[in-house]
């Protein structure tokens, strides 16, 4: 169908559509017009394997008031409020919803049972009536009694039954019964007579006299029986072969079945129907309303002077199209609405292969293919896909390309392949139409491995996309666009199939045990635990990757801050290991080993998980003090750990520091307690003739309240050994230090400096003149 | 080619339902044209069923032309609810595909003497001495032959019209209206 009859404008678009906590694809399932307004009911349903894991199918129903205005250009737009919504607290799906507008009432089909809802706060009617059993129903529009205080309804029972209730504020009131040979699955109603499809016919039944009237039978599996009222005594059903049947009351036809053409439900399908079974097409009070799983649109007839003057449009945009006018041509057929196959079936290939679409009955134009304009110019053919390419970039995602996205994707996808577009990429990563029955094939042919893998990831055959990257790694197949491994460690970190990512790890870590790790340690963050990757599991894997363990040891450690000794041993154990690994290695840089030696000081530090006793022996024997002394510490024995730190280190500020590191969070008594310990180790006289020159610095953190009593005997012996080496290390003249390697002796012994010693002949300390002969 | 099959008329005083039943393309589509538009034109598989008015004096007649497609077959009785005369429609061969223009004695595989039969048999509830011949036609949608008959064959005997009636009919002779036209006219209703 290239003129288009109605055109499609959307009346509550997805972002309103979203109710906060009902983050749901939605279903529109009635709406009815009410002074100019109509207020739509929507029936939210979890369709969408996506979203199911999360919210647990849960149901709502959204009230929404739709007003429709003609804008200044004669446009038709609508302007939507959302009224509230309503969580129905039901494990199954709605099945069907109607408005009683008159009433105020909304009845809800749900788990085969029928209930009333009020339809402004949405809670259900306080008498709480209601019918079970119920596989459909449908409201009398053309009412058989005709009170205006109440609905004629007409359930279909699972039970091979119909009732016929009339609808109160509050009551169903029970009418009558009347059995059927098959139960029904579709209801029509209009006076005393109700159009009902059974499972493989249509009947017309007057339920006053119970008289049945067979129709015609339909093939149940192929076809969904469809039964809609269209005026006084008239029905359409859909029959076979996807004609469209009028029957009357009387069960005749007094109409020729309407041709519902393939391409017009094909096309209906496509604009409104991106997911089975969620869609819903509703002619309330002559505006039609289609319903997908994203947006409600209204069906807008197009003026029939407009449809010719589109048509002209069209033609002419061919006409401009074979000449090259290619500026022209596009504005033609953007303003014509030109059906985009008609111009992607140009050109040979693009379509999709599974393509249900002919071109326009009434041809628009005579042109077979670009090749036959071309008539195989090359650089003319460039043209000509630069001008699709061009175009199709331009409708993308606006409303000419509503229904055609797998269309226009899948010709993109097409074009882009062959001149290496660096466009593939994202129009395969995100939100894209192609799928891969026809895209494979062409992405192999022209080399776009790293594109075919995108898309088969799309799709969800990660194995499939995994194999390609496999290949592309390895050098079996090259494509410049794929990133390199890291990328595929990137992918694999994020992929939830955990199985599948076993089957790739053992390839990764050969390849790159360092980067690989990252698959382990890079999970997302709200991944649910899963036994494949159990950290037993994956340290164990990992034995054969040295570094790959201790990288994803510490991911457990310090980023998961996991705690378990196993896992706090174990990375110890590992830091050690190679920090003796290197001390063995000849020629190895200093600061290699203090690197190492640091990572491991600070695990012994941090973590208080590990087993000490198993670190302090392989550490004793190797002399590594500093490590020696927080392992003492961790053993909380302070006294050898300050030994170590004040006499093999001499590393008074590590010991202070140490004091301060490892009474945090304790009670103030036990910093205290260390520093006392620290201040023995200083006062321990076995010391005490290596250390005399740091005494004042043990001077300076003693408190001020302790009595001089208790340090006279060390004050004494340090005071004297100190005054001792003062005097025996400063010249007795100016009583100052040397200060320079050469000096003056005069004969009697006294030394000064050389600028001290004034006079050569006589002794500066005692005035002794010695002779100023040389001898 | 034909034999026609009369029940008692049910239908509203003024008003004529017929319809044709038969295989797939043995050529009722091409009959009722042939009757309705005065030519012969070949045909597209007919989807579902077509409907076409007939003027008859003063009175209305609905010629139902129906698929023979097999597909169709669950249709073929709830078309024929309500109809007063039914056209049934089959090739006079088997092999040859076409009609009466096509026959040659050795082609036929139904005789004469069969068809009529048949058309007795169906026709068991009416008095056929009473009919002015029997309720069976051989025609020809190519050259027209016969096919004229047989409508006025139904339709004098369901709706008689007097001599002077019949000749005012012939006279107008546009009475035809054409569901593509008045699709047409639908259309532009619609979108008023």
């Amino acid at each position: 169908m290239s003129i288009k009859a109605f055109e499609l404008v959307p009346a509550i678009e997805r972002i309103k559509l979203m109710s906060d906590k009902a983050r749901t694809q939605e279903d529109t399932k009635n709406l009815f017009d009410n002074l100019k307004k109509c207020i739509f009911v929507l029936l939210d349903r979890m369709s969408g394997y996506m979203w199911q894991k999360f919210i647990h199918r849960n149901h709502f129903v959204v009230h929404y008031t739709i007003e429709e205005k003609t804008s200044t250009s004669g446009k038709t737009v609508f302007h939507s409020d959302k009224q509230g919504h309503k969580y129905l607290a039901v494990k199954k799906p709605i099945n069907q919803l109607k408005a009683a507008s008159a009433l105020n009432r909304i009845m809800v089909l749900c788990d085969n049972t029928l209930i009333l809802l009020n339809m402004f706060d949405l809670e259900p009617i306080v008498s709480g009536a209601k019918i079970k059993g119920v596989t459909c129903f449908c409201i009398n529009e053309n009412p058989a009694y005709g009170n205006p205080f109440s609905v004629e309804i007409c359930v279909a029972l699972k039970k091979k039954q119909l009732q016929f209730y009339t609808v109160t504020e509050d009551r169903l009131v029970h009418i009558r019964d009347i059995s059927v040979s098959e139960p029904a699955v579709a209801l029509g109603l209009d006076g005393s007579f109700v159009c009902v499809a059974l499972s493989s016919q249509y009947c017309m039944i007057n339920f006053e006299t119970a008289h049945i009237q067979d129709l015609f039978p339909f093939d149940g599996e192929q076809n969904k029986p469809l039964i809609l009222r269209i005026s006084r005594e008239e029905f359409l059903l859909s029959g076979p072969s996807a004609l469209g049947m009028f029957v009357t009351s009387d069960g005749i036809s007094q109409r020729p079945p309407l041709q519902w053409s393939e391409n017009l439900i094909n096309q209906h399908q496509k604009q409104a129907i991106p997911f089975q079974g969620g869609t819903y097409l509703g002619n309330f009070d002559g505006r039609l309303f289609i319903a997908s799983g994203k947006e409600i649109y209204s069906l807008v007839p197009v003026a029939w002077e407009k449809q010719i003057y589109r048509r002209f449009q069209q033609q002419a945009a061919f006409i401009e199209f074979s000449q090259q006018n290619f500026d022209e041509a596009r504005e033609l057929f953007k303003d014509g609405q030109v059906d985009v196959q008609e111009v992607i079936s140009l050109y040979p290939k693009l379509l999709p292969t599974n393509t249900s679409f002919t071109r326009s009955i009434q041809p628009l134009h005579e042109i077979a293919d670009i090749n036959q304009l071309c008539r195989g110019q090359d650089s003319l053919l460039t043209d000509y896909k630069t001008f699709l390419r061009l175009y199709l970039e331009d409708i993308r995602g606006t409303k000419e390309a509503i229904g055609f996205k797998q269309e226009i994707d899948i010709a993109l996808l097409k074009l882009y392949a062959e001149v290496n577009s660096p466009e593939l990429i994202p129009l395969i990563a995100v939100d894209t139409g192609c799928d891969l029955k026809d895209c494979v094939d062409w992405l192999e042919k022209y080399n776009r491995y790293h594109a075919l893998a995108l898309l088969y990831k799309y799709h969800s055959e990660n194995d499939k996309a995994l194999h390609i990257w496999t290949r592309l790694v390895n050098g079996e197949i090259k494509d410049e666009a794929f990133p390199g491994l890291q990328f595929v460690i990137e992918y694999l970190s994020n992929l939830t199939d955990h199985e599948l990512v076993w089957k790739y790890v053992d390839w990764i870590l050969e390849k790159d045990p360092e980067n690989g790790v990252k698959i382990f340690t890079e999970r997302p963050p709200n991944e649910p635990q899963s036994e494949r990757l159990r950290p037993d599991i994956v340290i164990d894997y990992l034995h054969r990757f040295p570094k790959a363990v201790i990288t994803y040891l510490e991911f457990l450690v310090f980023q998961k801050k996991m705690e378990k000794e196993k896992y706090h041993t174990h990375l110890a154990v590992l830091y050690l290991d190679s920090v003796l690994q290197l001390m063995k290695t000849n020629n190895i840089k200093k600061e290699e080993i203090d690197i190492a030696r640091s990572k491991l000081r600070h695990m012994l530090q941090i973590s208080n998980l590990y087993r000490v006793q198993l670190i302090l022996g392989k550490a004793k024997e190797q002399e590594m003090h500093a490590e020696c002394a927080i392992l003492y510490g961790k053993l909380e024995e302070h006294d050898k750990a300050l030994r170590i730190l004040v006499h093999k280190l001499k590393d008074f500020g590590g010991a202070e520091n140490y004091c301060i590191v490892n009474s945090q969070g304790k009670d103030p008594s036990y910093r205290k307690r260390l520093f006392h310990a620290l201040l023995s180790v200083y006062l321990d006289p076995s010391y005490e003739h290596k250390e005399n020159l740091v005494k004042p610095a043990i001077l300076q953190i003693l408190p001020e309240n302790w009595s001089v009593n208790l340090l006279s005997q060390f004050l004494n012996r340090n005071v004297r050994k100190s005054l001792n080496t003062c005097r025996t290390t400063r010249i007795e003249l100016c009583n100052r230090a040397f200060g320079d390697s050469s000096f003056v002796r005069y004969p009697n012994g006294v030394v000064t400096h050389v600028h001290c010693a004034k006079n050569k002949h006589i002794c500066p300390v005692t005035g002794k003149l010695f002779s100023t002969k040389r001898s | 080619m034909h034999l026609v099959k009369i029940t008692t008329v049910q239908t509203l005083e003024k008003d004529l339902k017929v319809i044709i039943l038969g295989d797939y393309a043995v050529g009722k589509t091409a009959f009722i044209c042939r009757y309705i538009e005065g030519k012969f034109k070949t045909q597209e598989p007919t989807i579902g069923a077509a409907f076409f008015l007939k003027q008859w004096g003063p009175y209305n007649i609905a010629v139902w032309d129906t698929a023979g497609g097999e597909r169709y077959t669950g249709l073929s009785s709830f078309y024929c609810r309500n109809a007063g005369a039914a056209i049934l429609a089959y090739d006079m061969s088997n092999s040859m595909g076409m009609k009466l223009d096509l026959m040659t004695p050795e082609s036929r595989d139904i005789t004469l003497e069969e068809g009529k039969k048949l058309a007795r048999e169906l026709n068991e509830n009416i008095d056929i001495s009473k009919l002015p011949s029997d309720p069976y036609f051989e025609t020809s949608s190519l050259n027209g032959q016969h096919v004229n008959e047989v409508f006025e064959f139904i339709f004098q005997h369901c709706l008689p019209l007097t001599e002077a009636q019949r000749k005012a009919a012939f006279e107008k002779n546009s009475g035809t209206v054409e569901l593509t036209e008045k699709d047409s006219t639908k259309k532009s209703c619609c979108s008023k």
